[in-house]
C-alpha cells in the first residue's frame, strides 16, 4: 500500500506542467537521436548536462531519463528502415527488421518494436518501483568494505561483458581509476597530476571527458567515411501488428522485459548486452531457429523489449545504491552530484519527491513514446534525410558550447578536444570508451572506499573476506577474471599438445 | 609493417611508466596508511602489466593483423585532420574574437569540408547557425560567452 501512496505522490510531481514538458521534450529529443545514426543518448546526455544547471533536481533527471529511454524506442526505426542501427542497442534489430522491411513489412516490424518497448518499459518501471525501497533498505548496511566489494564487480563486470579484447577493457578500466585521480586528493587535499594547472585541481571534468569520448570521436568517424546509406522505399500500410505476429512475439516480449531488467539492474549491465543476450536466448529456444536473420519477429520483439527494460533497472543501482551501472547512469550520477544531491539509499528517504516523481514520469514518458512512434514515423523517416554534413556541425557546435558553459572557460574545451582525438583513435585501436568512463565516475568512491577500509583493518585485505558481502562480491569478480582467462590458456595449452 | 597492438602496448606502457614515477613522488604510501599516490601507483601498475601481454600476445599472434597504416585505408582522413585543426583552433580565435564570429567561422569551415556547396549558400547556413545558437545559448539559458574585441 505504502508503495501505491509513494506513487501517488510521484504522480503528483511528475504531472505538474513543467515536469510534463521536461517529460515531452526529453522523450521527443531522445526519439529523435534513436532515429538518427552518428549521435547516441550518451553524447546528448552529456551536451545537455550543462543545460540542467537552471532547472530543479526533479525536472532534469526526468528529462535525461526520457532522451534515454526515447533513444531505445527511436533506434529500432534506422535499424528497420535503413539497417543501420540508430544507437548501439538496436543493432540486433537490423538481422530481422530490416529482412522483415524487405519483404513488405516494415509496418508489423514497427509496430512490434514500439508495442515490446512500450510493455516492457511499463514492466520495468513496475520492477523499479518494487524492487528499489528493499534495495535502499539493504544499502545502509553497506559500509566502505562492502562499497568497494561492490565497486570492484561491478567494474570487473563491466570490462567481462565488454564486446571486444578483455586485456584491453581492462586497460581502460585502469586508465580511468588513473584519471579520476588528477585533482586534489580527497582525504590529505594535496594536488597530484595536475602539472602546475590551476584548473585540473578540481580534476578532469565528466563532461568534457564524456563529449569527447562518445561526441566528438563519433563525428570523427563519421566525417572520415565515404559511404552513404539509402533508406528502403517500401510503403508501410499498417503499423498493427496481426494477431499471428502477437502469438508468436508475445514470449519473446516477456523474456525480453523480465531478462533486459535484471541485466540493467547489475552493475556494468546495459541495454546493449540485453538485446544481443535476448537474440540469443530467442533463437536458441525457438524451435524454428533458421527463421532467425530471415525476418522473425521475435528477433525484433525480444531484443526491442530488452533494451527498455534494462534501462528501467539500470535506475535501481544508480538510484538506491549510488553506483552507476553504465556510462548513461554514470553522466546521471554526475547530474544528480552538479544539483547537490547524494545518490544512494539516502535519496529515497531525503529526497522521496525526486524518486517518485522520475518513475511515475516514467510511466508517463512510455505512453507518449507510444503515441509519438507510430503516427511520427513518416516524420523520423523525412528526418533520416538532412545530410550527415549539415548535422555534424551542429553536433560539434552543441559540445563545444556545452563544454564550455560548465565554468565559462575554454579550458574545458580543450579537454573536450583531446578526449575527442583519444575517443577516435581509441576506436581505431579497438579499445572500448565505456569502461573508461565508469571506472572514471567510480574511481573517487572506489578509492575513498579502499583507503577507508585498509586504514581501519590497518593494512589487512582480509577485511573484505569477512564481511559476507564484500567477500561474495570480490569471490564472484575474482572467478569472473579467471573465467575470461582460462580460455586463452586452454588454447595455449591445445596448441603445445598438438605441436608435442 | 608495426603492429596495431603493439604500438598500442607500447603507448600504455610509457603511461603506466610516467604514472608510477608520479605517484611514488606523491607519496604511495603503505597498505596500513594508503597515501595519495596508492591507487594510481597501483592502476599504474595494471595497466603496465596489461600492456605488456598486450604486446606479447601481439608479437605471438600468427594472424596477419592490419598495419597502422591500414586503419586509414580508403577513409577520408584528411577530413577528421582539417576537423581537427580548426576544433583546436576554436578556443584560442573565441576570447579574441568573440562567439559570434568565432562561431561563424567555424561552421562555415566545417560546411565547406564535407561538400562544396554555392559559397552564399555556406555563408548563409555558417551566419544562421552562429545567430539562432546565440539567441539560444546567451539569452535563452545564459551561457556567459566572451565578447572579444569588438564587444560581441
Amino acid at each position: 500500500m505504502d508503495i501505491f501512496h509513494n506513487l501517488f505522490y510521484g504522480f503528483t510531481i511528475a504531472l505538474q506542467p513543467i515536469n510534463l514538458l521536461f517529460c515531452f521534450f526529453g522523450t521527443v529529443l531522445g526519439t529523435l537521436i534513436g532515429v538518427l545514426p552518428g549521435i547516441g543518448p550518451i553524447g546528448t546526455i552529456s551536451m545537455l548536462l550543462p543545460a540542467t544547471f537552471h532547472m530543479s533536481p526533479t525536472s532534469a533527471i526526468i528529462m535525461l531519463a526520457g532522451i534515454y529511454y526515447g533513444a531505445m524506442y527511436g533506434g529500432s526505426t534506422t535499424s528497420i528502415l535503413v539497417n543501420i542501427p540508430g544507437e548501439a542497442a538496436s543493432v540486433v534489430t537490423c538481422l530481422d527488421g530490416y529482412e522483415m522491411a524487405k519483404r513488405g513489412r516494415a509496418g508489423p516490424a514497427l509496430g512490434i518494436a514500439a508495442f515490446g518497448s512500450f510493455i516492457a518499459g511499463t514492466l520495468g518501471v513496475v520492477g523499479l518501483m518494487i524492487f528499489a525501497t528493499p534495495l535502499a533498505a539493504v544499502a545502509l548496511k553497506f559500509g566502505p568494505p562492502e562499497y568497494f566489494g561492490l565497486l570492484l564487480f561491478g567494474l570487473t563486470l563491466v570490462t567481462y561483458l565488454s564486446r571486444g579484447s578483455m586485456i584491453k577493457a581492462l586497460m581502460m578500466g585502469a586508465f580511468g581509476l588513473i584519471l579520476s585521480c588528477i585533482g586534489l586528493d580527497s582525504i590529505q587535499a594535496s594536488p597530484r597530476m595536475t602539472f602546475n594547472i590551476m584548473e585540473l585541481w578540481d580534476g578532469v571534468g565528466l563532461v568534457p571527458v564524456a563529449m569527447g569520448l562518445f561526441g566528438i570521436s563519433e563525428v570523427l568517424i563519421n566525417i572520415e567515411q565515404t559511404e552513404t546509406s539509402e533508406i528502403l522505399k517500401t510503403k508501410i500500410k499498417s503499423f498493427f501488428p496481426t494477431v499471428v505476429d502477437w502469438i508468436q512475439s508475445k514470449g519473446a516480449i516477456l523474456r525480453g522485459t523480465v531478462l533486459g531488467f535484471f541485466f540493467g539492474l547489475l552493475p556494468g549491465g546495459n541495454p546493449v548486452i540485453a538485446s544481443f543476450l535476448s537474440y540469443g536466448l530467442e533463437k536458441r529456444i525457438s524451435k524454428e531457429p533458421e527463421r532467425f536473420g530471415k525476418g522473425a519477429i521475435e528477433g525484433v520483439a525480444g531484443p526491442e523489449s530488452a533494451n527498455n527494460s534494462a534501462t528501467s533497472g539500470s535506475f535501481i543501482p544508480l538510484l538506491t545504491l549510488g553506483i552507476p551501472s553504465n556510462v548513461v547512469m554514470a553522466l546521471m550520477f554526475g547530474a544528480l552530484l552538479i544539483h547537490g544531491m547524494r545518490p544512494g539509499p539516502f535519496l529515497l528517504k531525503d529526497h522521496p519527491d525526486l524518486f517518485w516523481g522520475v518513475v511515475s514520469s516514467m510511466y508517463i514518458g512510455n505512453v507518449m513514446l507510444l503515441i509519438l512512434n507510430l503516427p511520427l514515423i513518416p516524420m523520423w523517416v523525412q528526418v533520416l534525410k538532412i545530410p550527415y554534413r549539415i548535422l555534424f556541425p551542429l553536433i560539434i557546435l552543441f559540445c563545444i558550447v556545452g563544454a564550455y558553459s560548465l565554468n565559462n572557460s575554454t579550458f574545458d574545451v580543450v579537454v573536450m578536444m583531446i578526449f575527442g582525438v583519444f575517443g577516435y583513435l581509441f576506436r581505431k585501436f579497438e579499445f572500448e570508451g565505456a569502461p573508461l568512463m565508469l571506472a572514471f565516475v567510480l574511481g573517487p568512491m572506489f578509492e575513498t572506499n579502499l583507503r577507508q577500509s585498509l586504514l581501519f583493518s590497518k593494512g589487512s585485505f582480509l577485511i573484505f573476506f569477512n564481511r559476507p558481502i564484500s567477500a561474495v562480491f570480490i569471490s564472484i569478480a575474482i572467478l569472473l577474471l579467471i573465467t575470461s582467462v582460462l580460455p586463452y590458456f586452454k588454447k595455449v595449452k591445445e596448441k603445445y599438445e598438438v605441436s608435442t | 609493417m608495426l603492429r596495431r597492438d603493439l604500438l598500442a602496448g607500447l603507448f600504455w606502457l610509457g603511461i603506466s611508466i610516467f604514472v608510477c614515477m608520479e605517484s611514488v613522488r606523491m607519496d604511495v604510501g603503505a597498505f596500513h596508511s594508503p597515501g595519495p599516490g596508492f591507487l594510481p601507483f597501483w592502476s599504474a601498475l595494471i595497466l603496465g602489466t596489461l600492456s605488456i601481454l598486450l604486446m606479447v600476445t601481439s608479437i605471438l599472434r600468427k594472424k596477419w593483423e592490419r598495419g597502422i597504416m591500414n586503419l586509414w585505408k580508403g577513409l577520408e582522413w584528411n577530413k577528421v585532420l582539417w576537423v581537427l585543426f580548426s576544433l583546436f583552433l576554436y578556443p584560442v580565435v573565441l576570447p579574441i574574437a568573440g562567439y559570434l564570429i568565432t562561431t561563424f567561422g567555424l561552421m562555415a569551415f566545417l560546411l565547406c569540408i564535407m561538400k562544396r556547396s554555392k559559397v552564399w549558400i555556406m555563408g548563409m547556413s555558417a551566419l544562421a547557425i552562429a545567430l539562432i545558437s546565440y539567441v539560444i545559448f546567451y539569452t535563452l539559458l545564459h551561457v556567459k560567452f566572451p565578447n572579444g574585441i569588438f564587444g560581441f
